[in-house]
């Protein structure tokens, strides 16, 4: 039994999608300044409000932008979701290397002060690290929520 | 001033959720959830909480309400038959407002906004608990955070410096817990390629 | 003059001047009245959420203090406002977001299974099985 009252959502998605002038051209300006605007709240999180957190998210919204000027299939063809899964994966990786590598220098996990580098940097590096988990993970379940599941050559 | 748009936000984020309550169509309710989260974002930079507020605008009224818009976009986007708003629900509203009489029964109790001998940002209390017992210097975490940020980390960023230096296993443990949550999704969506 | 007429606007007095958590009480009622009242999958989700961030109110609401400025220490500046919960919060709205994308994509699959997401008809669809 399906819903006969509900079929809206399955009427819209039959629909193509409509390319916006406005939409891709304010994105196309827009974009680049987002990215790099990320990347500054990511980089700047010691001193002034900001970190991995905050960072990722900006960045990852660039992709969000995207997926709405251009229709998502073909950003996320772009973007190959595998690369972004890869991201999320690398910053997990960056962060347990950076906790663990403190043991053979005599410290305790993720203890920053025996590393040969300053404090600072440490908190840098992790704050990376947070970044492309986030970074990642939230392009990817945008990627993955809007067309997972389907079957190869359906349009979202 | 400050006090009067504190007001209006309050009272624009509490209406913001009402009307999410209300509203049968679900695309509507999504987009008055996007401002109701907008509303919040401008509550934590009144609240002197920048880091929070930079997440929770990029979050809420960005990533999320896509993700919603999203969901809706492959499912359905009415609730019920017809009317732009829902009839209110009395047993709900009674269950609801038992619990809101309970929770108001504590107010009393709370420091007032703003109260700078709220527990919560004294630097020094007598005989102060540390995991490893009382402290020496009857310092708070509070206390502590805030003097030895700069000399234990070398940066400025309080909240960066608790985020990474002080809580890092903590926040290593959310990390995973945020991957986890891709590879949950994967496992529930992505059947077809598994095949 | 009768003990409620004494008690009742000291008692005004103290809700006034906690109007974070008042606030944040309201909030936790309506997120919960979501949550029982819609039959929508996608509107309890919403309702999760609300529910959530009005305990973020409270907590940034015990970090505040009069006069306070963003935890960003410097030489001789304060107060502060408390960063520890700030930590907390920041993560747990990250958190937020992979946890409700998480509920969305079941409910993404309750509708390809059932064919809706209202509550309800996914148990009637799962009584005609």
């Amino acid at each position: 039994m399906r819903d006969r009252e509900n079929t809206g959502g399955e009427e819209r998605e039959k629909k193509p999608y409509a390319e916006s002038p406005i939409i891709m051209t304010s994105v196309r300006v827009v974009s680049p300044f987002v990215l790099t605007y990320g990347i500054f709240v990511t980089l700047h999180g010691a001193n002034s409000p900001g970190g991995g957190f905050q960072g990722g998210v900006i960045m990852a919204s660039v992709f969000v932008m995207l997926g709405f000027a251009f229709g998502i299939r073909p950003t996320s063809d772009w973007a190959d979701y595998r690369a972004v899964l890869g991201l999320a994966t690398g910053g997990v990786v960056l962060f347990a290397a950076v906790g663990l590598v403190a043991l053979p220098l005599g410290g305790d996990v993720l203890q920053l002060d025996v590393l040969p580098i300053a404090v600072k940097w440490g908190v840098e590096l992790l704050e990376v690290a947070i970044g492309m988990i986030v970074a990642g993970v939230v392009t990817g379940l945008f990627f993955v929520l809007s067309r997972g599941g389907r079957k190869e050559g359906e349009e979202a | 001033m400050t006090f009067a748009l504190e007001i209006a936000l309050v009272v624009f984020v509490v209406v913001s959720a009402v009307a999410v309550a209300f509203l049968r169509d679900v695309l509507g309710a999504i987009v008055v959830f996007a401002s109701f989260t907008l509303g919040l974002a401008m509550i934590w930079v009144i609240l002197q909480a920048p880091d929070v507020a930079l997440t929770e605008a990029a979050v809420g009224a960005g990533v999320m309400s896509v993700l919603f818009l999203l969901t809706v976009a492959r499912t359905t986007r009415t609730e019920g038959d017809e009317g732009y708003l829902r009839p209110v629900n009395f047993k709900a509203l009674a269950i609801v407002f038992v619990l809101f009489v309970i929770l108001l029964a504590t107010v009393p109790a709370l420091p007032e906004v703003g109260d700078p001998n709220a527990p919560a940002v004294q630097e020094t209390v007598d005989g102060a608990q540390t995991p490893y017992g009382v402290a020496d210097d009857n310092r708070t975490p509070y206390g502590y955070y805030i003097e030895q940020t700069p000399i234990d980390a070398g940066i400025r960023n309080a909240v960066a410096a608790v985020l990474v230096v002080y809580r890092g296993l903590d926040t290593f443990g959310e990390a995973v817990v945020v991957f986890s949550a891709i590879v949950g999704v994967l496992v529930v969506l992505r059947r077809e390629e598994a095949r | 003059m009768s003990a409620m007429e004494i008690v009742a606007p000291a008692l005004v007095d103290v809700f006034v001047a906690r109007y974070y958590h008042v606030t944040f009480m309201v909030l936790v009622a309506v997120g919960l009245y979501i949550l029982i009242d819609s039959k929508n999958l996608v509107k309890k989700v919403i309702g999760l959420n609300i529910f959530q961030m009005s305990v973020f109110l409270f907590f940034i609401t015990a970090a505040y203090q009069d006069g306070a400025g963003p935890a960003l220490i410097e030489e001789g500046g304060g107060p502060y406002a408390n960063p520890l919960p700030h930590v907390l919060i920041l993560t747990a709205i990250v958190v937020g977001v992979s946890l409700t994308s998480l509920a969305l994509a079941l409910v993404v699959r309750v509708y390809e299974e059932y064919g809706t997401v209202h509550e309800d008809r996914v148990e009637e669809v799962m009584a005609d099985e």
